[in-house]
């Protein structure tokens, strides 16, 4: 399946070259692939549900699900049955239009940022230049769905999960893209295929090493960017029913999920393309180039369920203290070493 | 005493966050043990002499009937008031059981029936599996407790040897037990001291003297 996708991008690069008149066949193929990558994705959410259960199941000795399919297999095909016919419930007090869109807004804006990822060379939907960019603004987006859906729900709840969210996206998107301002400035770039082509082939010239700061503050930042434990605030189980998601059903709660679980590969993707060297692995894997881009985000799903598994919720003064007062003079501190580093090396 | 709720880090140890570390480093080893769920309506639970499942009276085998003598010992006994008989008197002067009922759902299994029971005609099973949408097959009628006891004979194998070991009162002197508790005691329940068996208390009364020999001597 890889190679006739790989053939398409060789097929559509030609026809962007030499046939001007295939121009509706080069739109068909991007509509194919655009199609190939969302069913991907979308498998790939069903299935980290699954070894997320199965990953915490095992750290608390427990065994995880066990009765659909061998092992437990089929349990997210029967969650997403499930989901996709239960009833579809709109309080009476709601804001209808908002409280419809909030889950959409969440969803498309994560999809959205797909399309720039480059998972191996050549293999970027949207290869544009303010790749980097993007992503922020995509992630930026998705909590306005997060903030939209505490509100128009019109209960406590979801009213204190959205207020938690908006304070801790705002928190937190600055130490983020502080953080990666000092991978822009050793590769000179915002697209991501170029951030990638500027880290050369082997592990050590990663930028793992030069920017290892910068890595700290940019995996705390994004654990907290995708309301992951130990920064769930927005969610709380514990204190808040279910947080923004609590007067959702059905699809729409599906939808929310979806844009958690797609959040956490997108950023899981950013923090591979950045900080650990993209699709370039220690030997190249023939036919299918994206391996070690798989492998890596692969790696960085792991640790956020690991993390899951390990670290009970921050309180909420501590998320704010940690955000202002330790992640941004960190970035900041990283920038400036990273230019007096630059400085003197030229 | 000085209390250290949060124990002093050095540099290094708050740069790596140790706590953290250790935190991963305990779910990741936790990862690989074996887990400890049963797969229950598969895999059933292990079950332990004594176990308290559903009640039942014994069917005995020469009579074909329950032993119940129906001196109201349980009736008398049971905390929740759940266990009803009505008897007359036979031609001998004998008490002849019309109506012996067990209400399950206000049964607080504490057991004390079966201690108290002279003549071993009532148990508890190592059934639990009973729960039913309606109430009446969970009130048991003397019909519906011997047929408990087939039942339970048929699946697991006891016999109504399985009423007597165990069910006995804590302590008490053997002599004292009624003649169907008395009879042998496997070895290895002989623990903790619940069961007085002439072999366990002269086991224990030798120890005592030796014990008392190695005092004075």
């Amino acid at each position: 399946m890889m190679t006739i996708w790989s053939s398409w991008i060789w097929e559509s690069k030609n026809h962007e070259h030499c046939l001007p008149a295939g121009e509706s066949m080069h739109y068909l193929i991007i509509v194919l692939q655009i199609a190939l990558l969302l069913a991907i994705v979308l498998l790939h959410v069903a299935y980290v549900t699954y070894f997320e259960r199965k990953i915490i199941g095992h750290m608390q000795v427990r065994l995880g699900p066990m009765l659909v399919g061998w092992h437990g297999l089929l349990q997210p095909i029967a969650d997403g049955i499930k989901s996709f016919f239960k009833e579809d419930i709109i309080p009476e007090q709601a804001d209808k239009p908002l409280f419809l869109a909030a889950p959409i807004i969440c969803l498309v804006t994560m999809l959205t940022s797909l399309a720039v990822l480059p998972f191996a060379r050549g293999w970027v939907l949207a290869d544009i230049n303010i790749g980097l960019l993007f992503i922020f603004a995509m992630s930026s987006l998705a909590s306005y769905g997060i903030i939209l859906a505490g509100w128009a729900s019109n209960s406590k709840y979801t009213f204190l999960g959205g207020m938690r969210s908006m304070a801790q996206v705002i928190s937190y998107e600055i130490p983020l893209g502080l953080s990666l301002v000092g991978v822009m400035m050793l590769s000179g770039s915002l697209n991501l295929s170029e951030i990638v082509a500027a880290q050369g082939t082997s592990l050590f010239s990663t930028y793992l090493f030069p920017q290892c700061i910068g890595f700290f503050v940019f995996f705390i930042a994004m654990l907290a960017e995708t309301n992951r434990v130990p920064f769930d605030l927005p969610e709380a189980e514990t204190e808040l029913v279910s947080g923004y998601i609590t007067e959702y059903s059905g699809m729409r709660y599906a939808m929310f999920f979806m844009a958690e679980y797609i959040g956490m590969m997108v950023m899981a993707s950013i923090g591979t393309v950045c900080f650990l060297g993209g699709w370039n692995g220690p030997f190249a894997i023939p036919f299918f180039p994206p391996f070690w881009f798989i492998l890596k985000v692969y790696g960085f799903l792991f640790l956020f369920i690991w993390i899951r598994a390990t670290l009970p919720r921050y309180r909420y003064d501590q998320l704010m203290a940690l955000g202002w007062k330790v992640l941004i003079p960190l970035a900041l501190l990283n920038i400036f070493l990273t230019g007096l580093f630059k400085v003197l090396v030229s | 005493m000085k209390l250290h709720y949060k124990p002093k880090r050095n540099l290094l140890e708050t740069i790596l966050q140790v706590e953290i570390l250790q935190g991963l480093a305990l779910t990741l080893r936790k990862l690989f043990s074996p887990p400890i769920t049963r797969q229950y309506p598969q895999e059933k639970p292990p079950m332990y002499p004594g176990f308290r499942g559903q009640h039942a009276l014994v069917r005995d085998p020469l009579t074909n009937e329950s032993k119940c003598v129906g001196c109201m010992r349980c009736a008398t006994v049971c905390p929740s008031r759940c266990i009803q008989i009505r008897f007359h008197e036979g031609e001998s002067g004998e008490r002849v059981i019309d109506q012996y009922s067990i209400e399950a759902l206000r049964c607080v299994f504490c057991g004390y029936c079966v201690e108290v029971c002279p003549v071993g005609a009532i148990t508890m099973t190592e059934a639990f599996e009973y729960a039913s949408y309606e109430r009446e097959t969970i009130f048991f009628d003397q019909e519906a407790l011997l047929a408990n006891w087939d039942h339970f004979c048929a699946q697991s194998g006891h016999d109504e040897t399985y009423v007597n070991p165990f069910w006995r009162p804590r302590g008490a002197r053997e002599s004292t037990l009624p003649a169907s508790q008395r009879m042998k005691v496997p070895d290895d329940w002989t623990i903790e001291g619940q069961f007085v068996g002439t072999r366990v208390r002269q086991a224990q009364e030798s120890e005592d003297a030796r014990h008392a020999e190695a005092v004075n001597g």
